[in-house]
């Protein structure tokens, strides 16, 4: 599964996976500030952010590839919004909607791929993200495959149970259905409450405690300032000269 | 419907995050109030349940099938506060591991969905879910909140000058209108099922904060129609609406008041102002967020 693959990616090696996650939270954001603010020269731009990504993909040792065509997730969406540009005579904005939204996606997914995301929520809460929002978020994280899997299953049962006929509109389906997630909702609300009682067992207090935080140090912060002159100087470069 | 980034206009995704980040922060405050420790695990599971739950498809007839939302569901069954922290935290996961979404559009995505949609959805049945009119109450729910977040999406795309036809126009909000009944009907029988396992599942809307829940609520579905409105007739977008009225100046500094110096660059074109204009954005959402923290800290140390 799609997830899957980037939590084998965010445990690599690299040096950008040993960067500390706010480090990589602020190049990300500074990144995505260029190009969406972008107006001038958007073509080049573009193909010179691109360049960068790949590198930095590069650099973090992952298949550049796979990286690439994970990033393209976004294109079904965009492509119909672009094809509505087009259609109105605007080929500039459709390719600048194809442009910013996967490059802005490719950026994220570098970020989510060299940064485990128990790491990155926790820097998120040091930059000051509510943390019962972050909380909330890790449980639902951890979680997804858990009861994605239930579902899956009973997905499964139902079809081995009813087939697959096609009528018009079927009551009875959509009543089975209905009870089906109302069960999936039972379930799921049991789980949270065996959870909860085994949480306490091991002396839960109200707060993830973790072996050790990590610091800020001088090569996070030189990361983020390389990354602010790469991008700024690289725009400010193609709309100088171009 | 989650907007990518590169969809909307500076003024409008900086606007909405700045307007987002506070609007979480008193959400999880109330949250975290409102429910008693052993629900964190809770949220997180329903989360998860959420996501899961859209694997299960609905027959809608003629082979096509739909499938749940759940923002009106999650605020019937966790409470609205709860159900806003439980929608955005699966934004940001949809965002951060799945591509669904984008990060500087995400103040957008949790604006329309996990706010304005979960409190229109949570509406009807706060004004009439005790009554006679339950039923009707719990479908209108799932059908405004999936309206209302579609609605002000598409206004927001307007705004930001994605170019859209009006027959385009009309074909979408015909498929909104179609996926909102859709949202109501199936959120309306699971809400069946679930009582027929457990009765305690659905809350009632407590009454305390009458007025509050009433204006948020009406707020939201108010601010969805004016959006498709105002964008509709000027689908030229913020930016040529500002220079066609002839008061650019005046308008640009009121539509972007965060980041004037922004607009100042964009019509001199010097990129040292933009730059920084784009920094001070990421410094002022920054500090919106810090804000909130502390104030959630203070609120907690008290």
């Amino acid at each position: 599964m799609h997830h899957v693959v980037l939590d084998r990616w965010s445990r690599g090696a690299s040096a950008l996976h040993r960067r500390d996650a706010r480090a990589k939270t602020l190049a990300v954001l500074v990144f995505l500030i260029a190009l969406a603010t972008a107006q001038r020269s958007f073509v080049a731009l573009s193909a010179c952010y691109f360049v960068i990504l790949a590198a930095v993909v590069v650099a973090a040792g992952l298949p550049l590839g796979s990286a690439l065509k994970r990033a393209s997730v976004v294109l079904p969406f965009t492509a119909v919004f672009a094809a509505i540009s087009l259609a109105a005579g605007e080929p500039m904005r459709a390719a600048s909607l194809i442009a910013k939204s996967y490059l802005s996606a490719l950026a994220v997914l570098i970020l989510v791929s060299t940064t485990p995301l128990p790491e990155l929520l926790r820097g998120l809460e040091r930059m000051g993200v509510p943390r019962y929002l972050l909380m909330v978020t890790q449980f639902l994280y951890r979680y997804l495959f858990v009861i994605s899997e239930e579902a899956q299953h009973m997905r499964a049962a139902a079809q081995a149970k009813s087939g697959s006929i096609r009528v018009l509109f079927n009551r009875s389906k959509f009543g089975a259905a209905a009870g089906a997630l109302g069960v999936l909702f039972a379930r799921s609300y049991g789980h949270a409450e065996g959870i909860h009682q085994a949480m306490l067992a091991r002396g839960f207090q109200g707060t993830f405690r973790t072996l050790a935080a990590r610091a800020f140090n001088k090569a996070d912060a030189a990361f983020v300032m390389a990354a602010l002159i790469v991008l700024v100087g690289a725009r400010a470069a193609v709309e100088a000269w171009i | 419907m989650h907007i990518p980034d590169g969809f909307l206009a500076t003024p409008v995704w900086a606007t909405l995050d700045v307007a987002a980040a506070p609007a979480v922060g008193y959400l999880a405050r109330r949250a975290q109030q409102g429910l008693e420790q052993s629900k964190v695990p809770l949220l997180g599971v329903m989360g998860a349940f959420v996501f899961a739950a859209q694997m299960i498809n609905f027959p809608v007839g003629m082979g096509t099938s739909g499938h749940l939302v759940g923002a009106a569901l999650l605020a019937y069954t966790l409470g609205p506060a709860a159900a806003g922290v439980v929608l955005t935290a699966i934004l940001a996961v949809q965002a951060l591991v799945f591509q669904d979404g984008g990060v500087l559009a995400l103040g957008a995505n949790v604006i329309n969905m996990a706010i304005a949609g979960m409190l229109a959805g949570y509406l009807p049945m706060y004004l009439w879910g005790a009554g006679r009119r339950r039923r009707s109450a719990i479908f209108l729910g799932g059908f405004l909140s999936v309206l209302t977040a579609a609605v002000l999406a598409l206004s927001e795309l307007l705004l930001s000058g994605v170019a859209m036809p009006a027959a385009m126009l009309r074909i979408s909000l015909g498929l909104f209108a179609i996926s909102a009944v859709l949202e109501g009907a199936i959120t309306l029988a699971i809400v069946e099922a679930l009582e027929s396992i457990n009765p305690d599942f659905v809350r009632q809307p407590q009454r305390s904060a009458g007025w509050v829940m009433t204006g948020a609520g009406v707020a939201a579905i108010f601010l969805a129609v004016v959006g498709v409105a105002f964008a509709s007739t000027n689908p030229d977008g913020i930016w040529k609406l500002a220079d066609v009225t002839g008061i650019a100046p005046h308008a640009k500094s009121l539509f972007a008041a965060p980041l004037a110096d922004y607009q100042m660059g964009l019509l001199q074109s010097v990129w040292l102002r933009k730059a920084g204009a784009g920094l001070a954005g990421l410094g002022l959402i920054y500090g919106a967020c810090v804000l909130c923290g502390r104030l959630l800290a203070r609120q907690r140390g008290a």
